[in-house]
């Protein structure tokens, strides 16, 4: 009788799951409408500028989506956060990191050394079957580890947008959080807002990095990487220095699939716990860093 | 006890690999042109627009439909485009207004959803190459639309 009931209930326990997994299939998620931020309505409310910057391995389109995950992880947490950081007005933007040369790189290097189709290697971008030892080496290292393959007129682009959002008359503190490659950008970029005159107040930008192959951070500024993102893990075996895991996925079902198996995803870290919680820590703390700042 | 850990892998695999989308992406049409079909002219490839009407079905899912249709678009017009600057960046942003738009239908998965349609998108080597040679000309900074207005890119 014991047994014919706990059957009978794994079975409904396993129906509802299948009805769970059939009713998202089908039926269009429930969407709400995404509210404003509060501040922004509020036409005086200070303005903090809110930067992402991509990494090797995204494409412009990943790049927007990167920066939309950010805003709506951001958002979602906004209402637990520190009254200073909420009684701010936050601006996302995207400072673009032109990466098409070394996708393209990345795909002609898996496509001779793996045989795999072009829809196999855009499915397969962040995952495991991609980030293989001998493509990182060939591919991704040298863009990765390499500060002198890094654009120039990018970086300077970067500061001249820091800069102006700094300076008169916009006035905004400004957060960047990079991915990846784009983590060695800003700090490049963090450099030569510096260094130009006027000087502005170096504790108007804040730094939060995510999966970074960079040795610092600048400006004191925090990061978090991954115990099982095998790209920097690949690379601080070529650069022991590279800063250490500070976070993991868990045991995200993301880590099975093949899209987010390599642990190095922007999304997968936004979407796994404990680094998602750990990333937005780091976002109020800085944020509520910031808010003390007058820039002007 | 067992069964429950076979549920949440099965659950786990369910999530991150079906999902409404668990039919595997078809062989790779090497020999197709880039332009390929579009018998009814609507600008999306034929082969896209069934897996778009199979995967997300009107009208249960007619508002991804719509937002995949509108990246779709915007991606063909992208590589047919792809030797020109000027058209590239108005590609991009037109590209990112359907992305934001797919983000307000989708906040849960909208990634999953987009790597699953571009990987059929870009199903040869040219039309790969074509869509990176159009963002090589993008070097400036596209405006974002913030969150709450997103919604509003659908077309």
């Amino acid at each position: 009788m014991g047994g014919r009931l706990s059957i009978s209930r794994t079975g409904v326990w396993l129906a509802l799951m299948l009805a769970w997994i059939m009713a998202a299939w089908w039926v269009d998620p429930a969407h709400a409408q995404i509210a404003p931020q509060p501040a922004c309505q509020n036409a005086t409310a200070p303005r903090t500028a809110v930067f992402f910057v991509n990494g090797l391995t995204t494409t412009l389109d990943e790049a927007r989506l990167n920066a939309g995950k950010l805003e709506l992880e951001f958002l979602n947490r906004l209402p637990a956060m520190a009254p200073a950081v909420r009684a701010n007005c936050h601006l996302f933007s995207l400072n673009y990191n032109p990466t098409a040369g070394e996708v393209n790189d990345f795909m002609e290097a898996a496509q001779q050394q793996l045989d795999i189709t072009p829809t196999r290697f855009w499915l397969e971008l962040e995952g495991l079957g991609l980030f293989a030892p001998h493509l990182i080496r060939d591919a991704l290292q040298g863009p990765m580890t390499d500060l002198n393959r890094i654009d120039a007129s990018t970086i300077e682009r970067h500061a001249a947008v820091y800069r102006e959002q700094i300076a008169p008359p916009s006035c905004r503190r400004v957060l960047v959080v990079p991915h990846s490659q784009g983590n060695l950008y800003t700090n490049a970029s963090y450099d030569l807002v510096f260094n130009q005159s006027p000087s502005l107040p170096s504790s108007a930008i804040r730094i939060v990095g995510v999966a970074t192959p960079a040795q610092t951070v600048r400006g004191g500024g925090l990061y978090r990487t991954s115990t099982t993102d095998v790209l920097i893990n690949a690379i601080r075996l070529i650069r022991p220095a590279t800063l250490p895991p500070n976070t993991n996925w868990g045991i995200s079902p993301l880590l099975l699939s093949p899209a987010y198996s390599g642990g190095h995803s922007f999304i997968g870290y936004l979407s796994a716990d404990p680094s998602r919680t750990d990333i937005l820590s780091d976002i109020e703390y800085s944020l509520s860093a910031l808010a003390v700042i007058n820039p002007c | 006890m067992i069964v429950l850990v076979i549920g949440m892998v099965w659950f786990a695999v369910g999530l991150t690999s079906c999902g409404g989308d668990s039919s595997e992406p078809p062989p790779q049409a090497a020999q197709e042109s880039l332009a390929g079909t579009d018998a009814n002219g609507d600008s999306v490839r034929d082969d896209i627009e069934a897996y778009i009407d199979m995967t997300y079905p009107v009208p249960a899912q007619g508002d991804t439909n719509r937002a995949l249709r509108q990246f779709a678009r915007a991606a063909q017009a992208t590589m047919l485009d792809a030797s020109d600057p000027a058209p590239s960046i108005a590609h991009a942003a037109e590209r990112f207004r359907a992305l934001e738009c797919l983000m307000a239908r989708r906040p849960a998965d909208f990634h999953r959803v987009f790597v699953e349609l571009r990987a059929r998108v870009l199903n040869t080597t040219a039309r790969s190459v074509a869509y990176l040679q159009a963002d090589d000309h993008v070097s400036g900074n596209l405006p974002l639309l913030p969150a709450d207005q997103w919604v509003g890119a659908c077309l």
